[in-house]
This record gives structure tokens, sequence and C-alpha cells, in this order.
């Protein structure tokens, strides 16, 4: 299976002006996995919230911020295999995508990036983004071997336990395999029973 | 942001293994050490005490009689972990740190110590089993990674490689 690395480089207000950057202040290397699902945004929205003060960096102390990688992985599934004619014997995968099917990649993805770069605007860290292909879970634990990032943040859908049994988990593989720490933001609950969901959205 | 108002709450769930207190360290050097004395969240050390009698199990006859030295035992562990979790809280100057032990399944109490906080984020270590082990023994984890009501950060030691 062949796999490609694009990475696309995109500064968002870095203020690094690294004078005195103290050793153990340093911020940390975030990678976020993101897909089109609404839980990778509030995961992203999440940690850019939570983790604001271990990332970002400080104008006043001099102190560079840390890095922010949103990174995406376009799954080669089996969508790309044309049945022919009427024998579903002849089922053969295409290699190379049509044109079409490859637009419309290129157009979700560029929509995930500027959604997501939007969350991460104005936030005091250095944000880049990197398009993988493959398998989504195998693709991300290899990225964190090689960008040698402190933590990854992966959403969750929330699936039960057969559901994760067959559709296979990202976030359960990563938490397995995965050479960094994780983190697992787990959705916010849509009813509001218990009491808490919300409180911590201080800004 | 972070001060005068209520700031987020973390837990950390420690036991008395190394994994733990790899993770323990990791976190307070990351998330608290830097910031003193205006850390970013309110720490919360959770230990859960193994419950003697589960965890002597059904061993058959004379189980009764070990049961007060194994509690007893449990017991003296539990006092050894948070002294260490203490021990390393003052070696980080983090102070303000809370120290809490429940007795009975990590699993659950873990995840009941979030919602009586309203915990932002959990924080564990983890053994590294491999899925035979994990199915077998369970792994406390993947359990809070799938119930906690808050997001779960899982810290692994690093293996040693070359």
């Amino acid at each position: 299976m062949e796999t490609y690395v694009d990475a696309i480089g995109v500064d968002t207000e870095a203020t690094t002006t690294e004078t005195t950057a103290k050793q153990n202040k340093k911020k940390l290397k975030v990678m976020v996995a993101m897909d089109e699902s609404k839980n990778s945004f509030y995961a992203l929205e999440w940690a850019v919230e939570h983790l604001r003060d271990v990332i970002s960096a400080e104008p006043e102390t001099d102190q560079a911020g840390g890095l922010l990688t949103l990174v995406h992985v376009h799954p080669t599934y089996l969508q790309y295999i044309y049945p022919s004619g009427g024998t579903a014997s002849a089922m053969y995968a295409i290699d190379s995508v049509p044109e079409s099917m490859k637009k419309a990649r290129e157009e979700s993805t560029t929509k995930l990036f500027t959604r997501s770069l939007e969350i991460c605007r104005g936030k005091l860290v250095k944000t880049e983004t990197m398009i993988l292909e493959g398998d989504p879970k195998e693709m991300i634990c290899q990225a964190v071997e090689q960008t040698h990032v402190d933590l990854l943040v992966v959403g969750s859908r929330g699936l039960g336990m057969i559901k994760r049994a067959f559709l296979g988990s990202v976030s359960d593989y990563c938490a397995q395999h995965a050479k960094c720490p994780i983190l697992i933001v787990r959705p916010p609950r849509e009813t509001s029973t218990s009491s808490s969901t919300k409180e911590h959205k201080s800004k | 942001m972070a001060t005068g108002e209520e700031k987020p709450v973390m837990v950390v769930g420690i036991d008395e293994s190394e994994q733990s207190t790899y993770a323990l360290e990791w976190t307070l050097d990351r998330f608290f050490a830097p910031y003193a004395p205006n850390f970013p969240f309110k720490l919360f050390i959770v230990h859960a005490k193994p419950n003697a009698v589960s965890a002597v199990g059904l061993a058959g006859p004379g189980a009764a009689e070990v049961l007060p030295y194994v509690d007893t035992d449990l017991k003296h562990i539990a006092a050894r972990v948070i002294e260490m979790a203490k021990g390393i809280c003052q070696s980080k100057s983090v102070d303000g740190a809370m120290f809490e032990v429940f007795e009975g399944d990590a699993r659950s109490i873990l995840c009941d110590v979030v919602d009586k906080h309203h915990a932002s984020l959990l924080v564990v270590g983890s053994h590294g089993y491999g899925a035979i082990k994990r199915a077998v023994l369970g792994s406390v984890s993947d359990y809070c990674a799938h119930h906690a009501h808050c997001s779960v950060m899982i810290v692994k030691k690093p293996k040693i490689k070359h």
C-alpha cells in the first residue's frame, strides 16, 4: 500500500522571540488527529482551551510557544473498488483514484483545515498541518514516532464496546500503540442530565 | 483565567507501579512545575486501594484468617504510595495538591472521583499490557478512557530502545 506524506506548514501568529527560553519551561509539541467528524473539532477546541497554558507562547516572559500539528489521514478505503458489470468476482481496485474523487477529497481536506486553523487562531502557538494517506491508526502512530511529539490528542466517537470491536477504534489503537502520551477527548454529553458538562468553558 | 476563578480540575490516578510514578512525574513536569505558583489546574491525586477480599479472591480454606493481614498490608502499600506521591510533589515544588485514597476497584473509583470533583482531565499511567494480558487482567486505563465523563490522558513510560 502506498503511503505518501504531504506536509503543509502554515504559521499562525507565532511570537517566537526566544531570547532566554528556560529549558524546563519548554512548551509542548502537541499533535491533534483530525477527521471530519465533529468530535475531532470538539477535541481540537478542548485541547486548545485546556492546554493553552502548556503550549502557548508567553510574550511577557519571552517564552517561546510549542508546536501544534494537525494531522489528517486519508483512509484508503475500498470506496475505490468498482464492480464491473454484473459479476461480483470481477471487482477490482482502481489504483489511480478518478479525478473527481481526488478533487472532492482535496476540497474536504481544505475545508477541514480551514476550520481547524480558525480554531487555533490567536492562541499564540505555531500551528502546522499534515496530510497522510493510509490506515488512520497506523499512520497516526507513525507520525508520532517520526515527529517526536510530546502529546497526541484524539477525539473519541464514544462508541460502545460492541461497535468498537467491529468498527475498530482509532483512539483505542493509538492508546495502545502510540509511543507518546495520549489524550482522549470525550465528546460532550448531549443531554444535560448530569451537571458536569459545561462548567469549564471559562474564557 | 487561572487566578481567582475556578481552575479546571485534574485527577491523577496512581498505584504502586513504576508506570504510575512516571505518569505523575511527567504530568507534574509538563503541567505544573514550570508554572509555580500559579498552576493551571487544581490537582487531585487519587489512589485506589484494592479491597482485601477481592485481592485474596476465592483462595479456598483459610482465606478468612489471611484477610486481616492482607488488609494491613494493603493499607501499608496505600500509605507508601501516598507518601511517595507527596514526595514527588514536594521535589517539584508543586503544592496545593489534594491526596485521596479510596477502597475498591480502581476503575470505578477513578470514574467516581472524576464525577465528584467535576474534573476536566483524568491522567493515568499504563502498564503497557499486550492484548492478551489486557483481556485477562483488564486494563484500568482502557476502562477509564471509555467510561470516564471527562477527557483522559494516558501517559506511558517509554520503553528503552537502542
